[in-house]
C-alpha cells in the first residue's frame, strides 16, 4: 500500500506541474491561443495587420473624410507637389494624391494577398487530401502533376499567365495561387499519410464511415494546424510576389493603384520627386514584416516543435 | 545504389521537362493564338504576307505538331531561331548567360562569405544582444522588396551622389557602351545589383546556418569532443561547422534555377542584360522559340539543382541512404 506521503515522495519536482490534477485540461486551440497571447511582438504584428486591413476596408471613408481626394482624380495643375498641408505626402505625375492612392492601393494589395492564400489553400488541400487518402495511382498522378508545376520557374508562369489572362485583382490572385497550391498539396499529403496510420482512423473505418466523412470530419481537423501555419507564413511572400508583378507591369493595371504599380514609373521622377519612391516601398516592407513576424508567432503557438 | 537512384531520378526528370515545356507552349498558344511576333512593327503587311510568315514560322500548324518538331530539334541540339530577330536561340542564351552568371555568382559568393560568419556568431552568442540584433536585421531582410531596395540604392548611389557632384555608381547595364567593358568598368556596374541580390541570400542563409549550428552544437559528439579536452575552437570549427554546413549545400543547390529566374526582377530594375531579362522581354513579345528555349534551360537547372543537392548531401553525410 502506498499512502499519500509516499506519493509525495515519489513525485519529482517539476514533473508535478505537468500532471492532470495540477493543470486543468485545455483544448489544443486554447493552449495555442494562450501561447500566442503571451508573445507580445507577435500580437503587435497581428494588431498592425488588423489595422491595415481595417484602413483598407474603410478606404472610401478615408478619402471622403480625411484626404478629400479620390485615388484616380487627376489634377494636372498640381503635379509633383512635395509633401505639404493639402497633399500630406505629395502628388504624382498626374497630380493624384499619394496618400489616397496608398490607402486604396493597400485595399488591392491586401485583398489580392488574402484571396491568393484562400485559393491556394483550398486547391492544395483538396489535391493533397485526395492524393494522401486514396494513394495508389491517384497519388502518383496528382503528385507528378504537382512536381511539374513546381518545376516551372514561377516567374515564367506568372508572365505567361498574366499575358493570357488580363489581370484584375481576382485573376491576379488566381495566377499567383496557381503556383502556391503545389507546396500546400505536398504538405497536406504528407500530413494525411501520417494521420492515416493512427488508431482512431482505423476505429472510424471499422464503424463504417464513408470516404467523404473520413476526409472532412476526421482528417481535415488534424491537418488544420499545419494549414494555419502555412497560410500565415505565406501571406508575406505573396505580398512580395504581387508587388513585384505589379512593378513589372504584369499585375494590377493602372489607373487602379497598388503599392507595386505606384513604383513602376518612379525611376523616371527620381531627380525631382523622391517621395514617390519612399512611401509605397515602406508600406510593402512594413506589411510584409508584420505578416512574417505574425506568421512566426502563429507557428510557435500552433506547432511548438518547429520553434527555432 | 547511388547510380540507380540517379538513373531513376533522371527518368522522372524527362517527364517533368516534357510536362513543363508542354504547359509553356500551351499557355503561349492560348495567349497569342495566331499572332505573328513582330507584326505590329510593320503596318503595311498584307494578309497574304502574314499568312506566309505564319507558315514560315510554323504557326499555322496545330500545337502538338509544333511541339513534336521542337522536341525533335532539341534532341538534335537545335533550339531553333528566335521569331523576332531570326538569330538562333542558342546564340541569345550564350550571349546573356555569362552576364547572369557574373551577377548571380558574385551574389551567391558574397552571400556565403557573409552568411556563414554571421550565422556562426549568432549560434555561439545565442540569446545575447548581438544575436538578437542579427535576427532582427535578417527578419527585416526577408521583408524588403528586392525591386524597391534596388530603386532606393539607385536613388542614393547614382542620383543623389551625382547631384552633389560626388563620384557615383552607374545604375543600369553591365558595362558602359562607350569606352567600357574593362574589369573596373564591369565591377562598377556590378556593385549595386549584386548588393541587392546578396542581401537576400545573406538574410536567408545566415538564419539557416544559425539554427543548423545550434542543433549540431547540442549533439552528443560535440559533448564527447569537449569531454576529451579538445580546444573550443577545434570543437566549433572542425566538428561543429563542418556538420552544420551540410544543409547549406541543399539551399545553394536549390538556388541553381535562380541563375535564370531568381535575378529576373533585379535584372529588370538595373537593366542588366541577363537571361532573366531576355525571358521577360521575349515573353511579352510572344517569341515562342526563345521562351521555350529559356524555359527548357531553366527547368533543367531546377532539376539539376535538386539532384545535385540530394547527391552531395549523401556524399557529405554518410548517414543518409538513398531509397
Amino acid at each position: 500500500m502506498i499512502g499519500p506521503s509516499r506519493v509525495a515522495e515519489l513525485e519529482m519536482p517539476g514533473a508535478a506541474v505537468e500532471t492532470a490534477a495540477g493543470r486543468p485540461a485545455q483544448s489544443y486551440w486554447n493552449e495555442s491561443w494562450e501561447r500566442l497571447r503571451h508573445n507580445p511582438i507577435g500580437m503587435m504584428a497581428g494588431v498592425l495587420i488588423l489595422i491595415f486591413a481595417l484602413i483598407a476596408i474603410l478606404a472610401p471613408a478615408f478619402s471622403a473624410v480625411i484626404t478629400h481626394f479620390q485615388p484616380q482624380s487627376i489634377d494636372l495643375s498640381a503635379t509633383f507637389r512635395p509633401p505639404g498641408a493639402t497633399h500630406l505626402i505629395g502628388t504624382d505625375e498626374l497630380g493624384r494624391d499619394t496618400l489616397t492612392r496608398l490607402i486604396w492601393g493597400g485595399r488591392v494589395t491586401l485583398g489580392v494577398a488574402f484571396l491568393t492564400v484562400g485559393i491556394a489553400l483550398t486547391v492544395g488541400t483538396a489535391t493533397g487530401m485526395a492524393a494522401g487518402y486514396y494513394g495508389g495511382w491517384i497519388d502518383d498522378l496528382l503528385m507528378r502533376f504537382v512536381d511539374t508545376v513546381l518545376a516551372i520557374p514561377a516567374i515564367f508562369l506568372f508572365i505567361l499567365m498574366s499575358i493570357l489572362i488580363h489581370p484584375t485583382p481576382i485573376t491576379l490572385a488566381a495566377i499567383i495561387a496557381s503556383v502556391g497550391w503545389g507546396s500546400v498539396a505536398r504538405l497536406v499529403r504528407g500530413e494525411v499519410l501520417s494521420v492515416k496510420q493512427r488508431d482512431f482512423i482505423l476505429a472510424t473505418r471499422s464503424i463504417g464511415a464513408r470516404d467523404f466523412r473520413m476526409m472532412f470530419r476526421h482528417l481535415l481537423p488534424n491537418v488544420l494546424p499545419v494549414l494555419i501555419v502555412a497560410a500565415s507564413l505565406g501571406v508575406g511572400q505573396i505580398i512580395l510576389i504581387e508587388a513585384a508583378l505589379d512593378f513589372l507591369g504584369l499585375g494590377i493595371q493602372p489607373p487602379t493603384p497598388s503599392w507595386g504599380n505606384m513604383l513602376t514609373n518612379a525611376e523616371s521622377y527620381f531627380y525631382h520627386s523622391a517621395w514617390l519612391v519612399y512611401f509605397p516601398g515602406i508600406m510593402i516592407f512594413v506589411t510584409v514584416l508584420a505578416s512574417n513576424v505574425f506568421g512566426n508567432a502563429i507557428r510557435d503557438a500552433f506547432d511548438p516543435r518547429l520553434k527555432t | 545504389m547511388l547510380a540507380k537512384y540517379v538513373a531513376r531520378r533522371f527518368l522522372a526528370s524527362i517527364l517533368v521537362v516534357l510536362g513543363v515545356t508542354a504547359i509553356t507552349l500551351a499557355l503561349m498558344k492560348t495567349t497569342s493564338g495566331s499572332y505573328v511576333p513582330g507584326i505590329d512593327l510593320n503596318p503595311s503587311l498584307r494578309p497574304e504576307d502574314i499568312a506566309r510568315l505564319r507558315a514560315d514560322l510554323g504557326l499555322d500548324r496545330p500545337g502538338w505538331e509544333w511541339y513534336a518538331t521542337w522536341i525533335w530539334g532539341v534532341l538534335h541540339g537545335d533550339f531553333g531561331h528566335s521569331m523576332i530577330d531570326g538569330s538562333t536561340v542558342w546564340s541569345h542564351v550564350a550571349d546573356r548567360l555569362p552576364n547572369t552568371i557574373e551577377l548571380t555568382g558574385t551574389a551567391i559568393l558574397i552571400g556565403v562569405l557573409i552568411a556563414i560568419p554571421v550565422g556562426v556568431i549568432g549560434a555561439l552568442r545565442h540569446g545575447t544582444k548581438t544575436d538578437h540584433t542579427m535576427t532582427v536585421v535578417s527578419v527585416a531582410g526577408f521583408a524588403v522588396p528586392q525591386f524597391w531596395m534596388g530603386l532606393i540604392l539607385i536613388l542614393i548611389f547614382s542620383v543623389t551622389l551625382e547631384q552633389h557632384g560626388l563620384p557615383w555608381l552607374p545604375s543600369s547595364g553591365a558595362y558602359s557602351a562607350v569606352n567600357g567593358g574593362d574589369f573596373f568598368d564591369r565591377l562598377e556596374h556590378l556593385i549595386l545589383p549584386a548588393t541587392v541580390l546578396s542581401f537576400f541570400y545573406i538574410s536567408t542563409w545566415s538564419r539557416f546556418i544559425r539554427s543548423s549550428m545550434l542543433e549540431v552544437l547540442s549533439q552528443d559528439y560535440i559533448r564527447t569532443a569537449r569531454a576529451k579536452g579538445m580546444s573550443e575552437r577545434r570543437v566549433v570549427y572542425l566538428h561543429g561547422l563542418r556538420n552544420a554546413l551540410i544543409p547549406l549545400i541543399t539551399l545553394i543547390g536549390l538556388e541553381l534555377p535562380g541563375l535564370v529566374s531568381g535575378g529576373l526582377v533585379v535584372e529588370v530594375v538595373f537593366g542588366w542584360p541577363g537571361i532573366g531579362k531576355l525571358a521577360f522581354e521575349r515573353a511579352l513579345q510572344y517569341d515562342y522559340t526563345t521562351v521555350m528555349g529559356v524555359t527548357f534551360f531553366a527547368t533543367l537547372l531546377v532539376i539539376a539543382g535538386n539532384l545535385l543537392a540530394d547527391v552531395l548531401y549523401g556524399v557529405l553525410d554518410p548517414r543518409i541512404r538513398y531509397g
